[in-house]
């Protein structure tokens, strides 16, 4: 099929005058300006009185409608003791609604032949629903209906508690990378709330009572600490129109501070040694790294794929095939609203110690901080990252979750886009001195696994770092 | 499609400068001679790090030049080598390809390296619980069935491959009769015509597709294998056997049904294994096919000690669904389900194609996605209740748990009526 076809259906600024005629303040909606989304999309930002923000594109290209909203709250907005409950919550949310019976959320969606997800995250919560476009006005009306109307009681809570539970024990508790990866940030971060994981430590999952996850919706679950992206073929007068009767009788909230205390600077590296029933020797690395928002971030990022983008790139051409160290390495740089990890894991050939990994990633960091990269790695990470982005544009879906996550971490949804024209303005000297500046041993964060073959000893922890 | 030439799918979309290259095989790791399990992959990947015999290394810088990636999935019945490139480097990239299949090194020092590469990804397997418990399923629903088989080999397999075996495993895969070439993407058809000719042309003759593996029967009765891993938490659950084949007239009638029971989030299975009771994180049934029918199951995965309840209530749950059926409202809302989400299995140039491949590298009736819509519609109640219980086997079924036995072994066994067998293998047991 298809040709473009993205022709805007209206000047937005007209269109808002006719739909706000007789409208309470409230309800009003207000275009607020309009992006480029790469070479044939637009993006027009509007907003309803109550606070709720709405990003818009009309993409013709297939018959179904991506809907996602977003909240700007995660883990980083808990607090030591109720851990996890932005997640829990996450999974609460399709339950009861004071319209909707228990199941009825998922029961409808899959009868419009919707396909819907969620995800949980430090600095906020997801929610998409990818819809045959037929069927916008009730997801409209179901989303928003659970964006205020949620029913929380306690046998829904209890079962959910449990279900998650499960979930942590699948992805950390019996597994070796998932377990690591949680005390790597465990032990990197000594304040912020990003030391703890988004799924919660075990005893806070267990603990929370319906009371917590009352106050918690109370406190985010507002129009204005939410954003709605929706992408694909629609009408904007018919989705404004729809939004307007769905969301415009929602009463704006006060929303916390969430101004945190910034970590402090880590001046020594910090070692915690694991044993684990898993065949080989592994490490996990973090170095201390900015924000997406930072300038630092974007030539940070260039660097990760330098080191892990594909088989050419340094550390897994090392690791994996010059020297045959390692049957794994990943890397990779947190995209978060404050200073996050630049992270590695290598998981060790049969026979292969710790020590013998991290010589070899160490040389490699060594030698990216003493030598610029030549202009041909550079040609080719960004040939890799202008492939990745494109890549994930390819459905309404991918869209949605790209323009949603940049508007929600840094209040610009084209940024994307912006990114990869940044990346012209970068050169090899200012890739060095960002290096220089991040990727010391001082700063980093060193997580070793021993191997351990049998249940004859449980598992130990030794070192110099944090726990729960 | 051309008559006398190469077979080519094209699905056009200029709306992203992206094109998506895949040129599969009709035969796979089924054909591969069963001391050599592994072959067809380690011959794939070899000849794609070969290509024009250039260094791997050469190699992957080249195609991270481009804007591109490439690689290799080894299937049952066939291989594909694929990728996706910016518009702007397509010439390039499909000269490597070409590069890749008519003038491959095959050079004996990265055989080895890449044998010593699968073997180091084999010891990872041990850490995924989840991937462990799947091997053990296969192994024991499909048995000596080529099904059964690893596609990426064992330690001793993968030691016994030559290059000489890798030379006759990729002259049997992509010959001319063999391989279909599918594009979709910023691409118009002459060129798509074009290209695929010129590498279609150096392609030696060969026999195309070979015959399908002969049809899996269900044998052996209630077979529990228990996969014994030490300080596990949590367990791995499967429970199933053979499943269908969109060949078989009632295919569509047991993938209705199988919507109803665990096919999504509101499905019988989940809503009891997870919403009521908190058993698992996922709780579903799915089907599978290749050119055979592939295997039905249930997959949960419960906290150590819901273990052996879970399991009690997943074989009543599905002695309920084969012996009552599904009711008619359940039907209803499985086919509008089914129908209206099919708009997420074709939204894209290259779910399109994809669709299109699988038609022919799987056997099914022309244009049988096409139909999805009205095959679906036509399905009744009774069709539906009857597939049940023609296809699925509630005698001769395998129930993989892994966990810790000496904790949950005895109370698992206990948990399963009318078993015929059992077999505890330790999880590192190749």
């Amino acid at each position: 099929m298809s040709l473009p076809n993205a022709t805007p259906s209206s000047n937005p600024t007209l269109l808002t005058q006719r739909l706000n005629r007789g409208c309470n303040r409230d309800r009003q909606v207000h275009h607020l300006g309009g992006y480029a989304f790469g070479p044939r999309l637009r993006i027009e930002r509007y907003a309803m009185g109550n606070g709720l923000s709405i990003l818009l594109v009309e993409d013709h290209s297939a018959p179904t409608v991506a809907y996602h909203t977003w909240f700007r709250v995660g883990s980083r907005h808990e607090s030591p003791g109720k851990t996890g409950i932005a997640h829990l919550f996450e999974h609460l949310m399709f339950n009861e609604t004071e319209q909707l019976e228990a199941g009825q959320f998922d029961r409808e969606l899959e009868e419009l032949g919707a396909e819907s997800n969620a995800s949980t995250w430090l600095d906020w919560t997801h929610y998409e629903i990818a819809v045959p476009a037929t069927a916008f006005e009730r997801v409209a009306e179901l989303e928003s209906e659970r964006m205020q109307h949620l029913v929380l009681r306690e046998p829904q809570v209890e079962s959910e508690k449990e279900v998650v539970a499960n979930e942590r024990r699948y992805r950390v508790e019996d597994d070796v990378e998932g377990a690591v990866g949680e005390q790597l940030w465990a032990t990197a971060f000594r304040l912020h709330p990003y030391r703890w994981p988004t799924i919660g430590w075990m005893s806070d999952i267990e603990g929370f009572t319906v009371e917590d996850c009352q106050t918690f919706y109370r406190t985010y679950y507002a129009p204005n600490n939410a954003t709605l992206v929706i992408v694909g073929d629609i009408d904007p007068e018919r989705v404004l129109t729809k939004l307007q009767a769905a969301y415009g009788g929602y009463r704006a909230a006060t929303l916390p501070s969430t101004q945190l205390e910034a970590e402090p600077e880590q001046t020594a590296e910090r070692r915690l040694e694991l044993t684990k029933l898993t065949p080989t020797w592994k490490i996990n690395l973090g170095y201390r790294s900015p924000a997406l928002g930072h300038p630092d971030y974007l030539p940070l990022s260039v660097l990760t794929e330098v080191l892990f983008g594909g088989r050419s790139s340094r550390l897994v051409r090392a690791l994996v095939r010059d020297h045959e160290l390692a049957g794994d390495v990943r890397g990779s740089l947190s995209p978060l609203h404050d200073p996050g990890l630049f992270e590695i894991f290598v998981s060790g050939r049969e026979g292969v110690s710790a020590e013998q990994l991290l010589e070899c990633v160490d040389r490699e960091m060594d030698r990216l901080l003493k030598e610029p990269i030549s202009l041909d790695e550079f040609a080719r990470v960004r040939a890799r990252i202008e492939l990745g982005l494109l890549q994930g544009l390819s459905t309404n879906e991918g869209k949605a979750s790209t323009i949603g996550f940049y508007e929600v971490v840094l209040g610009n949804p084209s940024a994307g886009f912006d990114r990869l024209l940044g990346l012209s303005e970068l050169d090899p000297q200012q890739l060095l001195l960002v290096a220089q500046r991040y990727l010391n041993r001082h700063s980093r964060t060193v997580i070793v696994v021993q191997p351990q073959t049998s249940s004859e000893s449980d598992l130990s922890e030794s070192g110099n770092g944090a726990g729960q | 499609m051309s008559g006398k030439g190469p077979a080519v799918f094209l699905e056009q979309d200029v709306s992203l400068p992206l094109i998506h290259v895949g040129i599969s095989t009709r035969s796979g790791a089924d054909d591969d001679p069963p001391a050599l399990a592994g072959l067809s992959r380690i011959a794939g990947r070899l000849m794609r790090r070969t290509a024009g015999g250039q260094s791997s290394d050469e190699i992957d810088a080249r195609i991270d030049r481009m804007g591109a990636s490439l690689g290799l999935d080894a299937g049952h019945s066939g291989v594909a080598l694929s990728g996706v490139v910016l518009e702007r480097s397509f010439g390039d990239f499909i000269g490597l390809m070409e590069e890749a299949l008519t003038a491959p090194g095959l050079k004996e020092d990265e055989l080895q390296r890449l044998k010593r590469e699968t073997r180091a990804e084999l010891m990872e397997v041990l850490d995924s619980d989840q991937h462990l418990a799947q091997r053990w399923f296969l192994r024991s629903v499909f048995a000596d069935h080529p099904y059964g088989r690893s596609v990426i080999g064992s330690e001793r397999s993968l030691e016994a491959i030559t290059t000489d075996d890798v030379r006759r495993c990729l002259a049997r895969e992509f010959c001319r009769e063999g391989v279909i070439f599918g594009y979709a993407g910023a691409l118009d058809a002459e060129r798509a015509e074009r290209v695929s000719q010129a590498i279609w042309q150096k392609l030696p003759a060969g026999d195309g597709a070979p015959a399908p593996p002969p049809e899996p029967v269900a044998s052996g009765g209630r077979r529990l294998v228990f996969v014994d891993k030490p300080e596990r938490t949590q367990t791995q659950i499967l429970i199933g056997g053979i499943g269908s084949h969109p060949r078989d007239p009632d295919h569509f009638g047991l993938m209705v049904a199988n919507t109803v029971f665990g096919g999504t989030f509101t499905a019988r299975l989940t809503q009891e294994v997870r919403a009521k009771r908190g058993w698992s994180y996922g709780a579903n049934s799915s089907l599978g096919y290749d050119r055979q029918r592939q295997s039905f199951s249930m997959w949960t995965f419960p906290k150590a000690e819901d273990a052996a309840p879970c399991i009690e209530l997943e074989l009543d749950l599905l002695e309920q669904w084969w012996q009552r059926g599904i009711l008619e409202e359940e039907l209803d809302w499985a086919k509008r389900y089914l129908i209206q989400s099919q708009a997420f299995a074709r939204d894209t140039a290259a779910k399109r194609v994809g669709l299109r491949l699988d038609e022919i590298l799987n056997d099914l009736p022309p244009g049988q996605h096409d139909q999805f819509v009205s095959l679906v519609e036509a399905v009744t109640l009774e069709q539906a209740n009857a597939a049940i219980q023609s296809r699925i086997s509630l005698e001769h079924m395998t129930i993989v748990v892994l966990g810790t036995y000496s904790e949950i072994g005895s109370a698992v066994r206990a948990a399963v009526p009318r078993l015929t067998s059992e077999r505890v293998v330790p999880f590192d047991t190749e």
